[in-house]
């Protein structure tokens, strides 16, 4: 795609870019050796200052898993949330309404203006009953959302389950890609232990939201309310990354740190997709590169661009924006090295989620003596971090699949969802 | 390449965590291998079997530190023969730091469960911070998390917001 990558192409400045960067490297000098070293890059991606800060209408669907196991407590909790939903939308704002068990139904077209008190009526008539087929309710919420996008509207379903999906995962996953592909994103909530993280995590990913663990019913209106909080914020689309590399310079891993740690896929094209960016959601991003044969001088490692759709700049989707990343070559090996204490602190917690990843590879690989060791490890860790809940469940689930060779359903969502939220835990002093 | 004091795998140059065991590598002391069990829990690593923490208690170097805390000057003295703890006590999450800083106004000058920690390398006493969140000072420079830092008589520790006078007894 790019035959000159490097050619240095600054922005005109005929137009400031909506979205902006700031990138802080690992290393401000690296060794000149013909041998691989490690650097890392960390960005942070927020709108600009001056990026009018006007809410985009909402067109949202929320998909209620109504199955017999949501009974008591839960459905009551998901009927309130939607109720304060209701009160929390604007008169632009859409909203429809779908639940399902063994099929869905959709209990409230999509309506701008919507009748509130009728709303949350029809909110209070769900009644627990039957099964869990997602793909139903997931189908028949992306039809809503559909027939009621508008250019400017931010599309999204907020999708809740208590319980697994069975024989139609592979389909859900298509569906949620599809979503992104859209421009329509997911926020997939699991409640209580008995429902597939890897599967809600995952649609959450490909369309761009963000899947949720909601270990006590108690939780569940503040979920919402934080997603639905958080859509409105929202000011730019289909974020993305682009990463053009210098000819010895190799892109080995990319994490999103903050709102929470995932990985990112590395596609062909150095192409990093973010999903929708808010105003109190900056992104921070670390990458991690790989340099050989560094000759002393300066050394442009990479250059960077933002892209995404901002529906207020129609111009600026493609903005040309580039950031130069440059790093000074050295011969003189005693130099000290001083890493930046942000990248260590980031570095350091996604050190530990991904100790996690790896036990859960071990784990299904048939490796629990791996797996236990990197749990215990992991507990250090966390210990050392203050982090002394996930510890304790770390060790717990270390303990038990040493006895029993798995792990509890709901061991293994804390510390996945708990490992990825490190960077954002409400981190009690 | 590198070697990961803790699991011996190696790694390119220039990585700053160990991929398997999640060490920070920068230093080559053997920080972050605190041993801990299935069985115990709690403030792990300062006990008798951390090998960092009392390989030198017959060493060189002075015997004992004394901390003067707080706008009150509430003296502390306390024997350098294993790490010493600062943090805020939380029996709650197993959280016992030897020095516990509670009572003087710990909360509300950012001082974490989990703080800092002084220990006695080779000679030299070290403090280290332990990825708090308001951060450790020596005379008003912040420190590095994990990366540890001279102290010397005379020294101003600042905790989050608390200071601290330090002197050295040999
Ligand atoms: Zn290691």
């Amino acid at each position: 795609m790019n035959t000159s990558p490097l050619t240095p192409q600054r922005s005109t400045g005929k137009h400031s870019s909506p979205l902006s960067m700031q990138p802080i490297l690992s290393h401000a000098t690296i060794k000149a050796t013909p041998n691989e070293q490690a650097c890392y890059v960390m960005l942070e991606i927020s709108p600009s200052k001056d990026l009018p800060t006007s809410r985009l209408p909402l067109n949202l669907c929320l998909v209620l898993d109504k199955s017999t196991s949501m009974q008591g407590i839960r459905l009551q909790q998901v009927k309130e949330a939607t109720r304060q939903i209701i009160d929390f939308l604007e008169p632009e704002d859409t909203l429809s309404l779908v639940v399902f068990s063994d099929k869905a139904e959709v209990l409230l077209p999509g309506q701008k203006n919507v009748d509130k008190a009728l709303a949350k009526s029809v909110a209070s008539t769900i009644q627990p009953s039957g099964g869990t087929e997602m793909l139903q309710g997931l189908l028949a919420g992306l039809q809503e959302i559909q027939t009621n996008r508008s250019e400017m509207s931010v599309n999204h379903i907020i999708l809740l389950t208590d319980g697994r999906t069975y024989g139609d995962d592979e389909e859900c996953i298509k569906q949620a890609e599809w979503a992104g592909l859209n421009q329509i994103s997911l926020s997939t909530m699991g409640i209580g232990a008995d429902w597939n993280e890897d599967l809600l995590e995952k649609m959450a990913d490909v369309s761009g939201g963000t899947s949720t663990y909601i270990d006590t019913p108690r939780r569940i209106v503040e979920s919402f309310k934080a997603t639905v909080r958080e859509l409105s914020t929202i000011v730019a689309r289909e974020v993305s990354l682009v990463i053009e590399l210098a000819d010895n310079v190799t892109l080995h891993e990319a994490f999103q740190i903050a709102p929470h740690i995932r990985r990112l896929d590395i596609n062909d094209d150095h192409k990093l997709a973010l999903g929708p960016l808010g105003t109190n959601n900056r992104k921070i991003i670390t990458l991690e590169l790989r340099i050989s044969n560094a000759e002393p001088g300066k050394q442009q490692l990479m250059r960077l661009n933002v892209m995404g759709d901002v529906p207020t700049q129609a111009l600026n989707r493609q903005a040309d924006n580039w950031t130069d990343i440059t790093v000074n070559v050295s011969s003189d090996t005693d130099a000290e090295v001083v890493i930046p204490p942000v990248i260590i602190t980031a570095l350091g917690k996604l050190a530990i989620y991904k100790m996690q990843e790896k036990a859960m590879q071990d784990m299904a690989s048939g490796n629990i003596i791996a797996a236990t060791q990197r749990l215990e490890t992991m507990a250090t860790r966390l210990l050392n971090l203050g982090e002394t809940e996930l510890a304790r469940a770390a060790l717990l689930e270390a303990g038990r699949l040493a006895r029993t060779g798995s792990l509890s359903s709901e061991g293994r969502k804390k510390i996945r969802y708990g490992t990825r939220s490190l960077s954002i835990l409400p981190q009690e002093l | 390449m590198i070697k990961c004091p803790f699991c011996q795998t190696s790694h390119v140059d220039g990585t700053l965590f160990c991929n398997e065991c999640g060490t920070y590598l920068l230093d080559d002391d053997q920080r972050g291998t605190d041993p801990l069990g299935t069985s115990e829990i709690g403030w792990v690593g300062d006990t008798a079997e951390d090998p960092v923490a009392t390989s030198d208690y017959r060493g060189t170097g002075p015997l004992a530190i004394r901390l003067s805390i707080g706008k009150h000057k509430r003296v502390v003295e306390i024997p350098l023969n294993k790490a010493i703890h600062l943090g805020r006590l939380d029996p709650a999450s197993d959280v016992f730091p030897e020095i516990d800083l509670t009572n003087d106004g710990g909360l509300e000058k950012g001082v974490s469960r989990r703080h800092a920690r002084i220990l006695k390398r080779e000679g030299i006493v070290v403090v280290e911070d332990l990825g708090s969140i308001n951060g450790t000072f020596v005379n008003g420079k912040r420190l590095a998390p994990y990366l540890p830092e001279t102290l010397s008589s005379g020294d101003t520790l600042q905790i989050g917001r608390l200071l601290i006078e330090v002197e050295l007894r040999s």
